[in-house]
């Protein structure tokens, strides 16, 4: 990995890249993430996004029950396939970020914003705060609405949405 | 293993089966599937058992004993809940944050349960719906958006404008007037038409009279009329306005810190300033000329009817059309105007970050990018604005046109009239004149869409705030006191969620002028302790006393006015020096202004100052070091003469030789004081009767200096890793010299 820090800091910042051939992830009985790596065996870890809204799959940290770092995976695109979808689902877990496909209602009253959307996991209703806190700006063309317990909904590209909802979300970007 | 597949025992069974009559504490919803879908399952938590359910159907069930301990875990997006069975951690249930509350207070019963202890299910956690249409309440409080209507913002606004009756009485008249004004025009014209200058008629006197009468009447009497009627509203909306922005204000300063932290400051701005003057400007323009408007429609409509009422429906044929299109809009511009409002919002506030941040953008050079970004926020706007300005451009001349068409079958039937001798020519003047006369109004009428939204969206923000309730609040038996100074936590838990405890099982007692050292790593709880000392919150369990007595029953006022704070940061308001010395106690002699600051070290450097002790200070106090700034803040807290003192890292921006100073003067001002001081410099805190050694939220470690050093606890290691830095700095320092 070549980094562009200068030189002289390179040694403070040890990075574990963890590499792939020595992992070894598998599934709790209790429905956490286990790894293997090499001799080190670590009942249950946890993974961590480090670019939780840009590089979703690249860049995970590791970490232990302690919440101490394993490593990092580069990128979960080296790992075969069934080790990535274990480490796939330890993410959804973490963030769960339902993508909305069609916003049915929105409605803008008293500074709350109240949706009827249907998402990738199911219909729902919640409620979002009608000001900058709740409506998170990506992108120019994606957001993510926080609803007023903090439960995230992920609009990836707003110009891929019907007419409808898109006009919906129009005003609000 | 096996504990762990006796779980699934009952998978499968329905739910009452498996309950078999037992009573049910608690029945959580459960709504994310362990693979991460929307469901519909439950928790249910009865004195013995926790089962999970998807529907009524049984997934997994076990004894509340078989685990050692339980927890929920914030996750992002969702929430979960554990049990941990002989050391194996196992996902109970996954759930939205909503229902987190209700999951943190079963897990106390749970815990509570699995240690062996018997214990009631208690609920503390509140309703959080809306008893009339079944909506949460957002956040923390407690009134229900939707079940509060426009027309009820309306009345509200009135009742706010009642104490002004005299002048709206006044107000009133003077529409009346104008009204009237306006429809006795018209009829002079009709008269001066068809009977003074009339075919025959040459009465010369009469000819002047009529003259002089409609100039009077008409452009000299309404212009009186608008002048008198503009001043008085001007003044009556200003008074409203006032008390708006007045009512907001104390609002914020009465609300907790807790909400005021939670906002951004330009947005707060933005409503104490903009919304109340959007309202204002409403009440002075819009609304004037929409009674005006009202009242002229009534009375030429009436008119129009009465003198031909088949010539009044032609006028208004176009009126249902012009009528569905206004309605159709009204969605349309509500849209658009308040994106626009919000663009130019957050092209505000991105304007104050950048002005307040400004010397970070010219340390490392970013004016460009800054410029960069500015232009593309403010082009936006401009655009949207640009984008609604031509829809509204486009679509009013069309609709005037419209309602135009009426006034061409008009003349084509008067005309008619005229031949057959069925209306005199001034008639259909006078008829024409105020058929011309109601499209002003009813175009007028069609831009109300836009004021109204505009004025009710401002009104509907600021009583938003009105309504919001502080989440710490004083009791209404709540009593002053004279404090003396101790300090006693009980069993104190406290979160700024609930569900994410931050304090744990705090017990100390402090006595009346002992000075305590809060020491531990950052977020292990030193502020959070230190403000439900303040009282900024109120824990989540247990209580805090002052002098025996829970800090709850004590006026806030009254104890804030008895803790001093001495921050990292000290803030002064802009000013001269003397008046932020003075802050909390305005009424300080100049000599006392002078001993104070002279115990905090501060009356030299003052001195130096050409304009002494009148020497104004910036926004932050810009042309003062941090040393004197510090100094000054220190004399504010000298002469406040607080009897609870909190030092909040007092000296950690400051060199080492100001800091000697700053000890020094900080060392006269704990004596005989109850003091919480948290300094990341261990040695500052020598000098404390006690330190109190913080992690992960509890209390670790307890004692002098002396006792924790020898102990050799976490303390020792603190310490042993200050010295090692400060070696090691030492070392670096002396190497450069060479």
């Amino acid at each position: 990995m070549s980094t562009n820090l200068p030189d002289a800091l390179a040694e403070y910042a040890e990075i574990v890249f963890l590499a792939p051939e020595k992992c070894k992830f598998s599934m709790t009985a209790g429905g956490f993430l286990a790894l293997e790596y090499g001799e080190d065996k670590f009942p249950v870890v946890s993974a961590y996004r480090s670019f939780p809204l840009t590089l979703g799959d690249k860049y995970i940290s590791i970490r232990d029950d302690k919440e101490k770092e394993i490593g990092i995976i580069v990128d979960l695109a080296d790992f075969s396939s069934d080790q990535a979808n274990l480490v796939r689902a330890e993410l959804e877990r973490r963030y769960f970020t339902p993508v909305v496909e069609t916003v049915v209602k929105m409605k803008e009253e008293f500074g709350y914003i109240y949706w009827e959307v249907i998402t990738d996991r199911g219909p729902r209703r919640f409620t979002s705060r009608g000001q900058h806190d709740s409506i998170v700006p990506v992108s120019d063309t994606r957001i993510l609405i926080l609803d007023v317990d903090g439960n995230r909904f992920d609009v990836p590209d707003v110009r891929l949405l019907d007419a409808k909802s898109a006009k919906l979300l129009e005003s609000l970007m | 293993m096996s504990d762990i597949a006796a779980l699934f025992l009952s998978a499968g069974k329905n739910i009452e089966t498996v309950l078999d009559g037992e009573t049910v504490h608690a029945k959580i919803l459960h709504d994310v599937s362990l693979d991460g879908r929307y469901i519909e399952g439950w928790v249910y938590v009865t004195p013995t058992r926790v089962i999970v359910t998807l529907g009524d159907q049984v997934t997994k069930e076990m004894p509340i004993t078989a685990a050692k301990s339980y927890k929920t875990l914030g996750l992002i997006g969702s929430g979960q809940l554990e049990a941990d069975v002989d050391g194996t951690p196992i996902i109970l249930a996954r759930f939205n944050l909503r229902q987190m509350p209700l999951y943190a207070n079963a897990v106390k019963f749970l815990n509570k349960v699995a240690s062996g202890a018997e214990t009631p299910f208690y609920t503390e956690v509140e309703e959080r719906t809306c008893p009339k249409c079944g909506r949460i309440y957002p956040d923390e409080s407690r009134i229900c958006p939707a079940c509060i209507n426009r027309r009820q913002v309306v009345k509200r606004l009135m009742k706010m404008a009642f104490p002004h009756w005299k002048l709206i009485f006044v107000v009133t008249l003077l529409f009346w007037l104008r009204a009237g004004l306006n429809l006795i025009n018209p009829q002079l014209f009709r008269i001066f038409i068809d009977e003074v200058v009339a075919p025959g008629q040459a009465d010369v006197r009469l000819f002047v009279f009529y003259i002089s009468l409609i100039t009077l009447l008409g452009p000299v009497g309404q212009s009186v009329c608008d002048m008198t009627r503009s001043l008085v509203v001007t003044r009556l909306s200003a008074q409203l306005g006032q008390d708006l922005r007045n009512m907001v204000y104390c609002k914020l300063q009465a609300l907790s810190l807790n909400y005021v932290s939670k906002r951004k400051t330009g947005d707060l701005m933005n409503r104490v300033n903009n919304d109340t003057g959007t309202i204002q400007s409403f009440i002075q323009q819009q609304l004037v000329s929409v009674i005006n408007d009202g009242l002229m429609l009534i009375g030429i409509g009436t008119i129009l009817f009465i003198t031909n009422w088949q010539m009044a429906l032609m006028v208004l044929v176009p009126a249902p059309l012009v009528m569905f299109i206004m309605r159709r809009a009204w969605s349309t511009f509500d849209r658009r105007y308040h994106r626009q409002w919000r663009l130019s919002d957050r092209t505000n506030s991105l304007l104050q970050d950048i002005l307040s941040g400004m010397r970070v953008v010219k340390a490392f050079g970013q004016e460009k990018r800054e410029i960069e970004r500015f232009t593309r926020y403010s082009k936006r706007w401009a655009d949207v604005t640009a984008a609604n300005e031509r829809f509204y451009n486009t679509f009013f001349p069309l609709l005037g046109f419209l309602m135009g068409t009426g006034s061409y079958l008009l003349l084509w039937r008067g005309g008619v009239e005229i031949w057959q001798g069925e209306m005199t020519l001034g008639g259909l003047v006078q008829y024409s004149t105020y058929a011309g006369m109601i499209w002003g109004p009813l175009r007028n009428f069609t831009f109300m869409p836009r004021w109204f939204s505009q004025a009710m969206t401002a009104a509907e923000r600021v009583f938003e705030i009105l309504d919001e309730h502080p989440d710490v609040d004083d009791k209404p038996n709540a009593k002053r006191v004279k404090i003396a100074g101790r300090v006693q936590l009980e069993h104190v838990y406290f979160g700024y969620r609930s569900y994410e405890p931050v304090l744990l099982d705090i017990c100390v007692d402090v006595a009346e002028g002992e000075m305590i050292g809060l020491v531990g790593h950052s977020g292990a709880g030193k502020s959070t302790f230190i403000n439900l000392v303040c009282r900024f919150y109120d824990p989540d369990e247990g209580r805090i006393l002052i002098d025996g007595m829970d800090v709850r029953d004590i006026q806030q006022s009254d104890l804030r006015r008895q803790i001093g704070v001495v921050l990292q940061e000290p803030f002064l308001f802009s000013g001269s020096i003397y008046e932020n010395i003075a802050y909390a106690k305005p009424d300080a002699t100049a000599s006392e202004i002078i001993r104070a600051a002279k115990i905090a070290n501060a009356h030299d450097f003052i001195m130096r100052f050409r304009d002494g002790y009148d020497t104004k200070v910036g926004e932050r106090g810009q042309r003062l070091s941090g040393g004197e700034r510090q100094r000054i803040s220190i004399a504010r807290a000298i002469l406040h003469d607080p009897r609870i003192l909190i030092l909040d890292e007092a000296t950690a921006s400051v060199d080492t030789e100001t800091e000697q100073l700053i000890q020094d003067a900080l060392a006269k001002l704990v004596k005989n004081r109850t003091t919480f001081a948290i300094a990341h410099r261990l040695s500052t805190l020598r000098n404390a009767n006690r330190l109190f050694v913080f992690e992960k939220g509890k209390i670790v470690e307890m004692g002098t200096h002396e006792d924790l050093y020898n102990q050799g606890g976490i303390y020792r290691k603190l310490v042993d890793a200050q010295m090692d830095l400060f070696r090691m700095r030492e070392t670096s320092l002396s190497a450069v010299k060479e």
